[in-house]
């Protein structure tokens, strides 16, 4: 039972999204009933409107679901206030999104650390510039991100994701707004990066020949999995 | 976390982006102008009492008819107060067989505590600055009686049986006022030759007076000490109540130096609400990347408002430093209007600068930036997640309150702070109702509208919003000018009014009725404007309707003072200038036995229409029916009466007449002829009191002018961070309609149309309120005659319309350059 328990990362069960519009209620994902093991990959695809990001956004603990429930490593993330989730995103999630979302005040350097300062780890420089030099930006840490192009920027927000060795990757089109080359590279680093941190990931994609590359695929269809 | 690191890292990365630069101007200028008026009409008053306190030679005065306690000294001397006294009577000096009634002052060491005497030798030398007295056995005299009684200095004189050698001749006295109808020229010795005069003796008339001068806490905790101590003639004077006509001057000044400070606060606080706002939306993505890397909300909040505290302090300190130079600049600009020494300016208000500053950015930042706290981590997925803004009530609540501490703590009177407040509110309620009626107007006539009109209109209406605010933030400001700029000119013209280019700074009292003819022609071949020649006759009001009058006055009232010495009475046919009848009718002609009373010293005896007075006058009685209530103008140099009578009534009994007059600084040698040829008639010289009067008034009214540089200034950063504050989204949704095919041309019009109108609106709203508060304020707080100010509804509207119009297109100006592929990309 315990092994069992820890083995299973990721659990929802019969978990919904809706929301209430001026026309009724509108059901985003309905009857998600998801087991993610330690260390899988898994790819969402869908047609676009299908719920993917919502379904990221439930399972990180972005967003709180209208019904069912998740867990995330054995802990109910339903049960626990914004404060706990937000924790709970620190320890444990790292995040890759389609726009990047860096702060744009903060240097390339400052982006990487700020998951770990949150934390109040003291070796929150040298382990940034450690990650930042894996993916290749050691000449570019005092950069903002104006001053750095689409996958530069896109390398820097790997950086950060992995730099607190999240168990769980989120990633939501990574390459959507990368041309296909660089597209492709961010994608080679991301797998990379995931192996060498043994975390689990969750991507997000259109791609037929990217969502081909994970363990398994889940697709989405009206907020139902099919 | 390090938060604290983090913060000032944020900060300094947004301060060298440009995010922070209206912020920080609204701020700074808020600071640094409420530290520049507080120190300066800190330090401005304090000169002013200084130079006033002169007027009495002290800070404080004990009247009495008789010496006061022992242990009241012994009180001033623990409170460690500096002492004088000096004691005044009438006698009539002989000499050379020539008769005189002299004013004879004795003082004690230490006379003058505050100011100095001036004497002089000879008419050919200058004067000398005397901090003392004369020394025993000797007398100081003015000019008038050497010549009167044919004296020259060192020739002996008798006072009461004392011989006194006549040392000097007295050119100036600080504490030469009070009852200006009795003064005559004086004499004054030392107070140890008083004995020896042989005058005092029980039930001889001597006015005492006790001086004292020290800190201002002390002397404030000896007049609370002292006053149930005092009898029924015993008065403490101090410069606000016997120094009417400065007293008021002051008063308005102080009041309008607050109205400013509070002004510039009020405008400097919209601007940060409106900056705030900006700045809370620029920083939406920032708080939900934050919040998804796992900051918690709380830990979300702090990151932020620990920013607007280090950025508080370090503006608020360089405010503070700043408001300090600009005081110091304004002394040195006004230097040669001001006296020699000028009081040091106080630490306190410094201090009362940098709290002024943390409210202000507390009360008025805050509210916005509480909606960062309820940004969803999920905006990193969807951007149009937006945070609710925070409650109107807490926006409004807390600004409301912030403004009504500041305006309590400037005005000290909790009964006009409350006053202001109810009507602000009133007047922001109305405000409200009427921005929203013109915004479904608006809405309605959308359809018949042309296609850039309704482009325009549109921009207003989509943000519904932030209209709002724009447009409320724009009156206030306009409102807030508008007062600042109207109150100041009509203060000052006020003031001229008051003293004009030749108010009468001479007074000539004791014209025998036979002399009259002679002096009127005398003053016609000189060239001598003065006002009317008054009839005086001395009276003591005794009853009211058969009731004595000490049984209806209240103690300390100015009906006490009144009743408890001889009134100037006079008589004439048509009402004085600048008196004004607030009740009854003047008389005609042919009336007898009526009387117009003044309207203060009728509403402390408690006297009414139809009131019959009873006089008694020389030892005659006279009863008079009250036919008007009149006010005055204490503050002019004018003759002035509580009591006039209706022609026929007063002319059975002896009396003197009275006159003011100017005479220019070049012609002051006239004086000497006129006291040689009418020796019985009094002159007494106001001009230098006038003087010092008139460069009071001129110093306030250029500090007044500076001030509203500050009002401008703020007025701008409104302004600009109101247009600002919506600039984002101008931004897209122009670059939206030009990938459409919108021209630039049309967005161009577009933009002048919508900033226009919202000046426009704004214009006139604020005609409305400023004339409504206008209203208010002169009534209540500034004690001046209201009128409608006119220009103010063409001004406002206009000035609205054109500065909106164009800091909004100049603010948007870049918007139709950038190519909008990039805008939208970028959002
Ligand atoms: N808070 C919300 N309010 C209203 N509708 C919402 C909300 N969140 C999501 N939706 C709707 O739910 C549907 C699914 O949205 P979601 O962003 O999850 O789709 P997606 O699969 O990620 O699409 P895409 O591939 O285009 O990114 C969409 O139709 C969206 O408009
Ligand atoms: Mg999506």
């Amino acid at each position: 039972m315990q092994t069992q328990q820890s083995r299973n990362i990721i659990v929802t069960e019969n978990l919904g999204k809706s929301v209430k519009t001026s026309n009724g209620t509108l059901h985003i994902l309905s009857d998600i009933n998801l087991l993610v093991t330690f260390g899988e990959s898994i790819a969402i695809a869908g047609e676009s409107g299908s719920g993917k990001s919502t379904l990221i956004s439930l399972l990180a603990g972005l967003d709180t679901p209208t019904a069912g429930s998740i867990s995330l490593n054995g802990k109910s993330l339903t049960s626990m206030d914004e404060d706990g989730r937000a924790a709970m995103r620190n320890q444990l999630v790292g995040f890759v999104f389609q726009s990047f979302q860096l702060l744009q005040g903060l240097t390339a350097l400052e982006n990487v650390m700020l998951p770990l300062e949150l934390r109040g780890d003291k070796t929150a420089k040298s382990a940034a510039v450690a990650l930042l030099e894996r993916v290749g930006l050691s000449e570019r840490l005092t950069h903002t991100p104006r001053q750095l192009s689409g996958g530069e920027q896109q390398r820097v927000a790997l950086a950060r994701a992995f730099v607190s060795k999240p168990a769980i990757l989120f990633a939501d089109e990574p390459t959507g707004n990368l041309d296909s080359k660089t597209g492709a590279k961010i994608i080679e680093l991301l797998f990379e990066l995931n192996l060498e941190n043994n975390a689990t990931l969750i991507l997000v994609t259109h791609d037929q020949t990217l969502a081909n590359r994970c363990q398994r695929i889940i697709r989405l269809d009206a907020g139902r999995m099919v | 976390m390090k938060p604290l690191g983090l913060a000032v890292r944020l900060l300094w990365r947004d301060s060298r982006a440009g995010e922070l630069t209206i912020l920080f101007l609204a701020l700074l200028i808020a600071v640094t102008s409420s530290t520049a008026i507080a120190l300066f009409s800190d330090r401005l008053e304090r000169t002013m009492t200084d130079q006033t306190a002169e007027f009495l030679a002290a800070d404080m005065v004990i009247t009495s008819h008789a010496t006061i306690p022992e242990s009241w000294l012994e009180k001033a001397t623990q409170l460690n107060l500096a002492q004088a006294q000096t004691a005044e009577f009438s006698s009539i000096l002989i000499e050379h067989d020539e008769l005189l009634l002299a004013g004879i002052k004795a003082a004690s060491a230490n006379y003058p505590l505050r100011g100095f005497l001036k004497t002089t030798t000879s008419d050919y030398l200058a004067e000398t600055i005397e901090h003392q007295g004369p020394e025993p056995g000797f007398a100081w005299v003015e000019k008038r009686i050497l010549s009167a009684l044919k004296l020259n200095l060192g020739d002996p004189i008798t006072v009461g049986e004392k011989k006194l050698v006549v040392s000097k001749i007295i050119t100036y006295e600080p504490d030469k006022q009070g009852d200006i109808y009795s003064l005559s020229p004086r004499v004054m010795i030392n107070k140890q030759d008083l004995q020896a005069t042989g005058v005092i003796q029980p039930g001889s008339h001597v006015h005492y007076f006790f001086q004292f001068s020290g800190e201002s806490s002390q002397l404030t905790e000896f007049k609370r000490w002292l006053k149930p101590q005092l009898n029924l003639a015993q008065r403490i004077l101090d410069i606000h109540e016997d120094r009417p006509e400065l007293g008021s001057a002051l008063d308005r000044a102080e009041r309008y130096l607050g109205l400013s400070s509070i002004v510039v606060i009020i405008i400097s606080g919209v601007a940060i609400a409106m900056a705030t706002r900006r700045y809370t939306e620029r920083h939406l993505d920032a708080t939900a990347i934050l919040r998804c890397l796992g900051c918690k909300q709380r830990d979300v909040l702090w990151l932020f408002v620990s920013q607007f505290l280090i950025l508080g302090l370090l503006t608020s300190a360089l405010g503070c430093a700043l408001g300090w130079f600009v005081q110091e600049m304004l002394f040195k600009l006004l230097r040669n209007l001001l006296p020699q020494s000028v009081a040091n300016p106080g630490w306190l208000a410094v201090f009362l600068g940098l709290i002024t500053g943390m409210t202000i950015l507390i009360g008025f930042a805050l509210p916005p930036l509480l909606r960062l706290k309820r940004v969803s981590p999920a905006r990193v997925l969807r951007r149009d997640l937006e945070p609710l803004p925070t409650s109107a009530w807490l926006v409004y609540g807390l600004a409301f309150g912030i403004v009504g501490v500041l305006i309590w703590q400037y005005t000290e009177d909790l009964n006009m702070t409350v006053t202001i407040f109810c009507a602000g509110l009133v007047l922001l309620l109305i405000l409200g109702l009427l921005i929203y009626l013109i915004l479904i107007l608006a809405r309605r006539s959308l359809p018949i509208m042309p296609l850039n009109w309704r482009f325009g209109l549109q921009g207003l209406l989509r943000n519904n919003r932030a209209t709002i605010s724009q447009i409320l933030a724009f009156t206030i400001t306009l409102v807030a000018m508008a007062l600042s700029f109207t109150v100041r000119s009509d203060l000052i013209e006020n003031w001229h009014k008051q003293l004009p280019e030749r108010a009468p700074n001479h007074f000539a009292l004791n014209i025998f009725p036979e002399q009259l003819p002679t002096l009127q022609t005398d003053f016609k071949e000189q060239g001598i404007e003065g006002s009317q020649f008054y009839p005086v006759i001395r009276g003591r009001l005794t009853e009211i309707n058969d009731v004595t009058v000490q049984k209806i006055v209240s103690k300390d009232s100015q009906g006490e003072s009144a009743t408890h010495r001889e009134l100037s009475l006079t008589w004439t046919e048509n009402l004085p200038e600048d008196n004004k009848i607030i009740s009854g009718t003047w008389w005609s002609p042919e009336k007898k036995g009526e009387v117009s009373v003044e309207q203060k010293l009728a509403e402390s005896l408690k006297i009414n229409l139809g009131d019959q007075l009873l006089f008694i006058i020389g030892g005659q009685q006279l009863t008079a029916t009250v036919s008007s209530i009149r006010s005055l103008q204490w503050d002019t140099m004018k003759p002035n009466f509580y009591m006039i009578f209706s022609p026929g009534t007063l002319e059975s009994f002896p009396g003197t007449f009275l006159t003011s007059f100017y005479l220019p600084d070049s012609k002051k040698t006239y004086l000497n002829q006129l006291v040689k040829k009418y020796p019985a008639v009094t002159v007494l010289e106001v001009d230098l009191i006038l003087k010092q009067f008139k460069t009071i008034l001129t110093q306030l009214t250029e500090a007044i002018n500076y001030l509203l540089y500050f009002a401008l200034m703020s007025g701008f950063t409104v302004l600009f961070s109101a247009i600002y504050s919506t600039l984002d989204n101008r931004i897209y949704e122009s670059a939206l309609l030009r990938t459409f095919g919108a021209n630039r041309s049309l967005l161009r019009k577009t933009h002048i149309i919508e900033f226009t109108l919202l000046g426009l609106v704004s214009g006139v709203l604020a005609a409305i309120i400023s004339e409504g508060l206008l209203f208010a304020l002169y009534s209540k707080a500034l004690n001046m005659d209201y009128h409608p100010t006119l220009y103010l509804w063409i001004a406002l509207p206009l000035i609205g319309a054109f500065a909106v119009g164009l800091a909004g297109c100049w603010g948007v100006r870049h918007v139709a350059n950038i190519p909008p592929l990039r805008v939208l990309r970028d959002s």
